[in-house]
């Protein structure tokens, strides 16, 4: 697709805005954020890039091909708890589903010591309250047969008792609808009929999946966020088209790609935790130019460390997600979050003397010690601060300044409970960080059946490349990226810029062994056209769309699934396998099975059962390339070295003079052998004994590990 | 009957009696164990390899869980795994089924007592065990044990134990529910090594499927299992290779010791004594109609916990649980109170903790007593009393009895164990797992929490209804929070469900139930907190629930369904659902804390309003509520009913002196023993703890000598047991001896000093013993 490729990302305080020119070039913007009138913000960071770009706005408007914003709007209203007044029809009988939760207390993703402690363990604040669920009698069965006609007379009083209630949105959800949709369908159409202002969210449309549970949070919580996602998705798309860009504006989604703004309305679920899925869609990206087909993503900020997978090209997924403790079915690029940022506290047992370092985090309020806002326990900030990792002085690009004495203080004292030097505890404690993202990083690709030797890690996020030498070294990746330069601090949305269309539609089916190969190809072409029918509508012509057609199988009588992808590469057009192609399928979905479970763990004796049929169906990708220098150079220029300071250095158990340089006057061909410092305005690169900085052609950071 | 301690000349192998290890095992020469740990350990070096072996354990898990056949077992994550030292200590146990563990450590010493020699322990090898008299809950709780090596030596084991399908005995499932004794249960097996050389002995393993109904479930199971210690044994391998096999031994024993450590702590912020707790089984095989007696008896004396089980009903039916059972049941509650912060390091608590059971009772059988439903029945009934006598120790800490909970639901797990054919037209047989779902009792902090699972397994999620709609042929009516089932109480308990269902696609489904705690509550509420609902089954025949369908009319309860009522017994066999019959299953909830008169009459009206989890009825029975018609509490009618209701309490007569008028102590304070109780010296200037008295902990009212129970100083009315939660039915429908809900309250305030549950014709229970 001609034309400029724009990201823009609208955070707390600044609004990032990224452009890729068709020539490749990249322009990086900044400006406040404007809440609560986001739109004034993103006009003044666009208008900044057409101004770099030396043209008038209105071209510039002109010129954009596509405009993809990431929004964290129904995020923060989950947050803050600020979403709509939600109703809830179900099938009578099935009221109390959402309130059950499945006898469980929304534990995933909580620290296990708070849920074994039954009275720090308990279930969130119900996101539809009893009194506004209705149960309407109409009942379809695991067959998908109708076995109560529905209620008619129900369903208006129930819709009258939660209008009166003054509900905003209504949330459907009913047994089985994934299976026979038309009670849902009725149902909205009722809603819509008698108060077509009210936000509906059906299940069917939204998470067609097996499990209730799942499906009605999904459903609940998009309701939750939509009212308010829809209204700010509105506003700002009118004044983007009074600003002069008219093209339909993407919004990006937690499955990596863009979704038209039309969708992101109807199903603004799709919008939460696309913030940091766009991290690894910008990685995947630059791990195509780059020829990297296994990544790991690694961004470390001050409260979290996430972790997302590229494997062969291709970003690991999951199905179900979290927050808040509610569990939900939805496809989404696959993050895996520890309570492990710069934030995170170190404290010694008073009895045992032993040291643990998070999850507990002092956060960005009130921070580490040497914020100076109150908090006096150390956190790994503190000990980087402490090590000389970190300059007091220029931390953010100076945004920030750091009192290194507070920190000092902080880590003297939990250096004297455990009778050790200062110097070395905080280097323990900078170890016991490392070392736990190390097993989370570990954990997440090990459980998918991958080997972190066989990637390299991309570090981003403030803090991620101080630490990224040594747990990466831990791991035995081959080797840590840091990306583009003048880039990484605007790093989700450089990967909105490069986000495609996609839509994930799914269908299931539970299909058992020997597989009816009808039944098989009846669901796949149903997948596809309706996957044609969402594409037509987003104005993506027949010959830029692409499919990936896949399908979640197990050994019947399991309930882990493994998905199996139908073809090695995405298709043109829709797909119909013949009984050799099944056979193929089932070989593949073996050795997958093997490979994430260990040689020996299938049981060929066993039936097998196909359960969610699953269709990416994506818009052509973007064939933007990125600039190259030319010309590399050996020569470290002078003006690079910025100074000298003392770091302590765990490898050499001591303190050494090293030398700093300023990352952003380093060029193509420089090495930096360690131990050396190299900082850029938004992060610190540590380059310890035995490591090596390289930069490439891109401007890319890469970090060669000593073993 | 005798203690084990008071026991002479008996083995106690494995065999015919429970095994309890000796404090030295006889290990065999041939196998050297690695006992060398290293002396320096830096906090930085240990904690990163702490880290990792609870990431080892972890990894372990999820393995199992994601390769299990058994969708059953994993939705009640009916498994757990573990990492034991080269003697057998816990090093860390996982948060999946908590009492699998604790009968993990029986298992590994066995095995070094009764396999060093032959066939050997060597690298490589694994054992596969379900004895439930070497160390398991029931047999269908099949263990697969790892030793690790370092260098030649015996560094440590990684173990692992998932529920089974069916391992062949009377009953599809292998809960057999009416087994008079063990062979009619499923295949026993003491540790047999199937693993030998990395390589799956085929003639082992055939044995071991040969007796099961569901051998490809079974086999896929042992794969899973298998795959956990593999993944965890190398994972070990891999810290010894970095770090050396002293200093990951050293991490070992520090973990104990801080363990102990902590414990020992604990320990000295707690005054000595005596705690008791007594609850009742009902029914220990089809026909029978008595209520047999459970006891705990908590003893601590410095340093040492004992636990005694003295006064509990003898083994009998098919209601029984082994020694290790028993003890694995009451390390789940241990755990989970005093060891929470030690991130399930029980190891080093244990070393202080002793078990005295008396051998030839209900939950310390003896060989071939039937014990394949112990989990559901009597593990349960002597995990659940453990809190109580954990909680009433620990609360005259001021931190610690922040960490109290009361008895959670399904306290007794009523079992809906049902077989047929399926809508699919297979062979189907299991137990329907909705009681998971359970509730969890209230805190001394705030309300319990409503359907939030079984403590014993702090992370287990129930199956969707979906997922239970495909896999058998059963159509639910209904899965609801129940009104009412919480134990009343200043902290109310968490609410328990009612899950209904007919059979559908099917002709008919052949059904036994398997319950308890039907007629007597089992999930007694703490310091004044009243119990929760018991479990309820109704069935009701040929009802009109098919035209229903067709009429598009749902019921919400079954109570609106019209057919014939029948009550089932608790242990009915083979009667048939068709589907037009129509059964619902209610089981038990969490019990209250403290006196619910003392609950703020706002949050009675969010739990009538808001909550639905107390009925209007009750709110005015039980909490003294009066609300008004829009919902809003009636302030004035509300202290009226409070006050009246006061005045009737202090107005029973006073246990142990009828006609005594109530006097106030002066003296100080010596210690807060619970909600409701003091020792408190007489008057002021007093400190002759010789002297001091029981008093109520909100009037200061003399409730007697501490020497005698306080009981006998409160006055005392005994209610009908259905006073005790608007759930409970008629007793007379499944026992023979009547219960009764005993109160006690303070005749100077009237303020509910406690509750016991009792049969008639039993003593008065002294549950608080201060050694002062």
């Amino acid at each position: 697709m001609p034309g400029l490729h724009v990201g823009v990302d609208i955070g707390g305080t600044f609004t990032d805005c990224v452009v890729i020119t068709e020539k490749g070039a990249v322009v990086t913007t900044k400006s406040p954020s404007t809440p609560p009138h986001f739109a004034d913000g993103m006009v003044s960071a666009l208008e900044l890039a057409s101004k770099e770009l030396g043209m008038a706005f209105s071209d510039f408007c002109e010129k954009i091909a596509v405009l993809t914003h990431g929004t964290t709007v129904g995020t923060n209203a989950l947050i803050q708890r600020r979403g709509a007044k939600v109703g809830m029809i179900t099938t009578k009988g099935h009221e109390d589903a959402i309130h059950i939760m499945r006898g469980s207390r929304g534990v995933t993703s909580r620290n296990l010591n708070q849920v074994v402690h039954f009275p720090e363990s308990q279930k969130p604040v119900p996101i539809v309250p009893k009194k506004w669920i209705r149960g309407v009698s109409e009942r379809v069965d695991c067959m998908g047969a109708v076995v109560v006609p529905i209620n008619k007379d129900d369903v208006e009083q129930a819709i009258t008792e939660l209008l009166d209630q003054g509900v905003e949105a209504i949330a459907v959800c009913l047994l089985w609808s994934f299976k026979t949709p038309a009670h849902e369908q009725y149902i909205k159409e009722r809603i819509l009929k008698r108060a077509p202002h009210i936000f509906v969210s059906c299940s069917v449309d939204l998470a067609p999946k097996w499990g209730e549970y799942e499906r009605m949070t999904a459903t609940a919580l998009n309701a939750y966020i939509g009212p308010v996602t829809s209204d700010y998705l509105k506003k700002l798309d009118r004044r983007l088209k009074s600003a002069g860009y008219k093209k339909p504006l993407q919004i990006t989604q937690c499955g990596g790609g863009s979704i038209s703004v039309e969708r992101a309305i109807e199903a603004p679920l799709l919008t939460l935790d696309s913030g940091p899925v766009s991290g690894v869609t910008g990685s995947q990206f630059l791990g195509r130019i780059l020829n990297m087909e296994n990544v790991i993503t690694t961004d470390m900020g001050g409260t979290s460390f996430d972790v997302g997978i590229i494997h062969a090209g291709q970003p690991s997924f999951s199905f179900m997600a979290n927050v808040a403790q509610y569990e939900y079915f939805i496809p989404k690029v696959d993050i895996q979050a520890i309570g492990s940022g710069g934030g995170s506290l170190a404290v010694v047992d008073r009895l045992t003397k032993t040291l643990r370092v998070g999850p507990e985090s002092a956060g960005a309020n009130p921070g580490p010690a040497c914020y100076g806002k109150g908090n006096e326990t150390p956190t790994v900030t503190d000990a980087d601060l402490v090590l000389g990792y970190i300059d007091p002085d220029n931390f953010l690009g100076g945004k920030i300044v750091l009192d290194k004495e507070k920190s000092v203080a902080a880590v003297q004292r939990v250096a004297d409970q455990l009778g050790l030097g200062l110097y070395e505890t905080a280097a323990g404690i900078a170890k016991i960080a490392e070392f736990k993202m190390a097993d989370i990083i570990r954990k997440t690709t090990v459980e998918k059946g991958l080997d972190p030797r066989d990637f390299s890690l991309f570090a981003f996020g403030g803090a991620g490349p101080v630490h990224a030498g040594i747990f990466a070294r831990e791991l035995g990746a081959q080797k840590v990226l840091v990306p583009l330069n003048r880039v990484a601090s605007t790093w989700c949305a450089f990967g909105a810029a490069t986000a495609s269309l996609l839509h994930i539609h799914e269908r299931v089916e539970i299909l058992s062994s020997p597989f009816d190969l009808k039944r098989v190809n009846a669901v796949l072409a149903e997948l596809y056209a309706g996957a044609s029918k969402q594409m037509g509508a987003d104005g993506i012509p027949a010959s830029g769309r692409q499919f990936q057609f896949s399908v979640d199988m197990r050994h019947r009588g399991q309930i882990n699934e493994v998905e199996v992808p139908l073809s090695s590469d995405s298709v043109k057009g829709g797909m119909k396998l013949t009984d050799k192609d099944l056979a193929q399928l089932i070989e593949r979905f073996y050795v997958r099975y093997e490979a994430i479970y260990g040689k020996g763990s299938s049981y060929r004796d066993s039936r097998l059962e196909m359960v969610t049929f699953r269709l990416r169906a994506m818009g052509a990708s973007r064939t933007v390339t990125l600039p190259k220098a030319k010309r590399s150079s050996s020569v470290i220029k002078e003006k690079a070295k910025t100074g000298k300071r003392k770091v302590y250095w765990t490898d050499l158990g001591k303190q050494a003079v090293t030398q700093v340089y300023n990352g952003e006057l380093l060029e193509f061909g420089n090495t930096v052998a360690g131990p050396a410092i190299v900082e850029t305005s938004h992060t610190t690169i540590v380059v310890h004994p035995q490591q090596k900085l390289l930069v490439d052609a891109y401007g890319n950071f890469e970090l060669k590990l000593g073993r | 009957m005798l203690k084990v301690s008071e026991l002479k000349d008996v083995s106690f192998n494995g065999r015919e009696m429970g095994y309890v290890p000796p404090e030295k095992l006889r290990i065999s020469k041939k196998l050297k164990l690695h006992t060398k740990a290293s002396k320096k350990l830096d906090p930085i070096t240990y904690e990163v390899i702490r880290h990792s072996l609870w990431n080892v354990n972890e990894e372990h898990g999820a393995t199992i869980q994601r390769l299990s056949g058994s969708p059953v077992a994993m939705y009640a994550l009916d498994l757990n795994p573990s990492i034991l030292t080269e003697d057998g200590e816990f090093v860390y146990f996982g948060p999946y089924m908590q009492y699998m563990s604790g009968v993990t450590d029986t298992q590994v010493k066995w095995i070094l007592e009764n396999r060093s020699e032959n066939p050997g322990i060597k690298d490589g090898d694994m054992f596969l065990a379900n004895d439930p008299w070497v160390g398991a809950a029931h047999q269908q709780d099949v263990m697969l044990i790892c030793p690790v090596f370092h260098e030649g030596e015996l560094f440590c084991w990684v173990t692992n134990c998932l529920h089974q399908y069916d391992i062949g005995g009377i009953t599809p499932s292998s809960f057999c529910m009416s087994a008079k004794d063990a062979f009619e249960e499923g295949i026993l097996i003491p540790p047999v090594k199937i693993i030998e050389g990395g390589e799956i002995r085929k003639d082992i393993e055939d044995l071991y499927l040969r007796s099961s109904r569901k051998p490809a479930s079974v086999a896929l199971d042992f794969r899973a299992q298998l795959a956990g210690n593999t993944t965890a044994k190398e994972r070990v391998e891999s810290l010894l290779r970095k770090y050396g096999g002293d200093t990951v031994k050293a991490v070992m024993r520090k973990i104990l010791n801080d363990g102990e450590a902590a414990f020992l702590e604990k320990m000295s912020r707690l005054p000595d004594g005596v705690w008791r707790d007594r609850t009742y089984v009902e029914c220990s095989r089809p026909g029978d109609r008595k209520t047999h007696q459970v006891q705990l008896t908590l003893r601590k004396a410095g340093n040492t916990l004992i636990f005694e089980n003295d006064g509990t009903a003898e083994q009998e039916g098919a209601m029984n649980a082994t020694f290790s059972g028993w003890r694995g049941s009451i390390m789940v509650a241990l755990n989970q109170l005093l060891c929470w912060d030690q991130y399930f390091a029980i190891g080093g608590a244990l070393r202080h903790v002793k078990f005295d059971p008396t051998p030839g009772t209900m939950n310390c059988a003896n060989f071939p007593a039937s014990v394949s439903t112990a989990p559901v029945q009597a593990m349960e009934i002597s995990l659940y009393p453990a809190y109580n006598v954990l909680a009433k120790m620990i609360y005259a800490d001021q931190e610690m009895r922040k960490d109290i909970m009361c008895i959670g639901g399904t306290s007794q797990w009523p079992a809906t164990i049902f077989r047929g054919k399926d809508q699919w037209g297979e062979n189907f047989g299991y137990i329907l797992v909705d009681p998971i779902g359970g509730a969890i009792g209230a805190f001394s902090t705030g309300d319990g929490i409503s359907t939030g699972g079984q403590s014993r397994t702090p992370i287990c999620k129930l199956p969707n209804i979906e997922h239970t709609e495909q896999t058998f042929p059963v159509l639910f009516l209904y899965r609801k929070e129940l009104l009412d089932s919480g134990g009343a109480g200043l902290n109310r308990g968490g609410m328990s469900a009612e899950t209904c269902f007919i059979p559908h696609n099917t002709a008919t489904i052949t059904h036994d139930t398997l319950s308890s705690g039907n007629a007597v509550p089992t999930s007694t509420g703490m310091m004044g907190g009243y119990p929760a609902t018991v479990n309820v089954y109704k069935f009701k025949k040929d009802t009109d629930i098919l035209s229903r369908f067709g009429a598009s009319a749902l019921p919400s309860d079954i109570s609106e369904v019209s057919g014939q009522e029948v009550t089932l017994e608790l242990r009915q066999q083979n009667f048939q659902q068709d589907p037009s019959d129509v059964y619902a299953v209610v089981w038990t909830g969490g019990g209250g804390y403290g006196d619910p008169l003392a609950r703020d009459p706002e949050k009675v009206a969010e739990d009538v309003n808001e909550n639905r989890a107390v009925s209007l009825q009750a709110a005015g029975e039980i909490y003294g509520v009066v609300l008004k018609a829009n919902g809003e509490v009636d302030v004035a009618a509300t202290a009226s009913l409070r006050s009246e209701i006061l005045a009737r309490r202090k107005g029973y007569s006073v246990q142990g002196t009828p006609g005594k008028t109530p006097t106030k102590l002066s003296g100080k304070v010596f210690k807060q023993i619970t909600e409701n109780l003091n020792l408190q010296y007489p008057e002021s200037g007093k400190s002759n703890k010789t002297g001091l008295r029981w008093a109520c902990s909100h009037c200061a009212t003399d409730l007697g000598s501490a020497k005698e129970n306080y009981k006998l100083g409160c006055t005392r009315h005994d209610a009908p047991i259905a006073a005790a939660n608007p759930n409970i039915g008629d007793w007379k429908r499944y026992v023979d001896e009547e219960p009764t809900f005993r109160q006690f309250f303070c005749p100077g305030c009237g303020y509910l000093i406690e509750n016991e549950i009792a049969r008639k014709t039993d003593p008065l229970l002294e549950d608080i013993q201060i050694k002062i």
